[in-house]
């Protein structure tokens, strides 16, 4: 944003005065035909609609015609019913563990992409990210091809006699590891990312000093390396903790019954068999606010250039 | 001596590396050999050659339609998205105005939110408009997903591009829509094709939001959805999962090259 500054002091070394005015004046008039359509679209098509699920959640609307106007009705359901809070908390658990993990993998591989010197480390980067850029659902269908009862990993078992046909492992599939297990391996591509940039713009001169001062490598990394590529870690561990916590693609098709999700149960809230929007809006407003001041609190790590860095 | 990694540390990570793409890329390899294997099942051991169930897929008319709503959805989308996206980018980069903060937050603030949550939001808009689900409310939704990529794209660049540029083709007499089309357009051009990409490959991919909205002519992640459940097709699904995925590592990479090659000539221009 430093830009727009530009634009003002270049428009101020060769313009006299009253023109300059005035000019900056027909830019700044522009503004809202820029904005305009943009923002338009936004308010009515994501504010709008949340605003009007949270009109759900106080029963303002409802699915069903009938007597019905304002009431905390859902929202107490919703925090005395210990079931959608436990579910709730069993999801953050679950988006908490797969986030850890992943970081704790990412880290080194960033980390020897961005500090080791090696002439390939862009090509090495698209390799590691590739993966992620391909299709969700395939890639999911993959580890179901593998887990399953008759999938790769058993099959292979049987074959080779490692284990008797007809007694796979069956946890493997349709379980709460089976879901951490894919959601980890979709989201550890994109999550050495913000990891690596911050690990990039570490100056080597800091590394060297410590070196030079008579630090060992592990101290170096402990109190240089470590520190100044937090934000970089705390940013990537959002980018996934925020989309798993809502996950319901994965736990419906690996998941079966242990690895049920929070947002399997908005999903089922609103589907066909026995539609309850009041309660589901709750649920859904309140995963909103959780991942909103997340957002807030740790907004500072979320700084866009994390993302769009090359 | 090397102050990051000592010469052990790097072969561990080397390897520690080569595992981790190992890890990633084997699930691609087996759907990649089981796509060819001949058998209803895809387990071991392997049961012969075919080219059988690339043949089913390419007769399947279920399949070809859901891939070519899709494609629609897609190319609408992201030519929406990049539109919004390069109008609010040139307001975000080259206009100063009051409440910048709050509404670059709110551009971007998409990248946030549970589709699950946006999903129903939408379901709920529509349902309280009384608006039919079809093809156009997926493209609406899909809009509003890939708007802020195509921000992230195009911001970068945009700040790279020296101002003076544009100023002086404006001294010159160029109306503001002549200054954007001759001098800003084929400036930011390769980062309009990447986010174009992005926004089409966010759009072709996405199944959360569109299984919310979707009408009754079904999206290719959709029909892919239901097919999981029907084991007798998952051999054809495999066979397209390959096809699929090799099409869009292939455009990662060509696109991942074509932007380098590009900026790096237009790179001169900056200076």
């Amino acid at each position: 944003m430093g830009r727009s500054e530009g634009l003002l002091t270049s428009a101020a070394g060769d313009t006299p005065a009253p023109s300059r005015r005035r000019r900056l004046l027909r830019l700044d008039l522009t503004t809202p035909g820029l904005l305009g359509l943009p923002l338009a679209w936004l308010v009515v098509f994501f504010v709008v609609p949340i605003v009007i699920v949270a009109a759900y959640s106080f029963d303002v609307y409802s699915l069903f015609p009938g007597p019905h106007g304002f009431t905390f009705a859902g929202w107490r359901g919703f925090f005395h019913d210990a079931v959608y809070l436990r579910l709730f908390w069993k999801s953050v658990q679950m988006s908490l563990i797969v986030s850890a993990i992943i970081v704790v993998l990412a880290y080194p591989l960033a980390y020897f992409l961005a500090l080791s010197g090696t002439k390939r480390k862009y090509i090495l980067l698209l390799v590691l990210i590739a993966p992620f850029l391909t299709s969700y659902l395939l890639r999911v269908l993959a580890w179901k091809v593998i887990l399953g009862d008759q999938g790769v990993v058993n099959s292979f078992l049987f074959w080779t006699g490692l284990r008797a046909e007809g007694n796979p492992i069956s946890q493997l599939l349709y379980s709460r590891f089976a879901v951490m297990l894919v959601l980890g391996y979709i989201w550890l591509p994109f999550v050495a990312l913000p990891i690596f940039v911050s690990l990039e713009n570490l100056d080597r001169r800091l590394l060297e000093a410590a070196s030079d001062l008579g630090a060992s490598r592990l101290q170096a990394f402990r109190r240089v390396t470590l520190p100044l590529s937090a934000p970089g870690i705390v940013a990537a561990f959002l980018f996934v903790f925020i989309p798993t916590l809502g996950e319901f693609v994965t736990p419906s098709l690996v998941g079966g019954a242990s690895g049920y999700m929070y947002g399997n149960q908005i999903v089922d809230l609103f589907g066909t068999g026995f539609p309850d929007w009041e309660t589901g809006s709750v649920l859904a407003i309140f995963l909103l606010g959780v991942v909103g001041v997340l957002t807030i609190v740790f907004s500072r790590f979320l700084q866009p250039r994390q993302v769009a860095a090359d | 001596m090397d102050v990051a990694l000592s010469k052990h540390g790097s072969r561990i990570m080397r390897v520690f590396f080569a595992l981790v793409v190992v890890f990633l890329y084997a699930p691609i390899l087996i759907l990649l050999i089981f796509s060819f294997n001949n058998s209803e099942v895809p387990s071991f051991p392997l049961s012969g050659f075919t080219l059988h169930w690339y043949r089913a897929f390419l007769g399947n008319s279920d399949l070809r339609g859901a891939l070519q709503t899709s494609a629609i959805i897609a190319a609408l989308s992201s030519v929406g998205a990049v539109v919004l996206g390069t109008l609010a980018s040139l307001a975000l980069v080259r206009r100063r105005f009051r409440g910048k903060g709050p509404v670059s937050a709110l551009l971007l603030s998409p990248l946030v939110i549970p589709y699950v949550v946006f999903g129903i939001s939408l379901l709920l808009l529509f349902h309280q408009l009384g608006i039919p689900r079809s093809i156009l409310t997926v493209v609406i939704g899909h809009i509003v997903i890939s708007l802020p990529y195509t921000i992230l794209v195009l911001m970068p660049r945009l700040q790279q591009i020296d101002a003076s540029l544009e100023e002086a083709a404006y001294d010159l007499g160029a109306s503001r829509v002549r200054t954007f089309r001759s001098i800003t357009l084929p400036l930011i051009l390769p980062a309009i094709l990447s986010a174009y990409l992005i926004a089409f490959t966010t759009s072709f991919d996405e199944y959360a939001v569109a299984s919310f909205v979707v009408g009754t002519r079904v999206t290719f992640p959709i029909y892919l959805y239901s097919a999981l459940r029907f084991p007798n097709q998952l051999p054809q699904v495999i066979a397209v999962a390959v096809v699929v995925i090799t099409i869009s590592l292939f455009v990662v990479v060509a696109a991942e090259i074509g932007r380098r090659v590009a900026e790096r000539r237009l790179g001169t221009l900056d200076a």
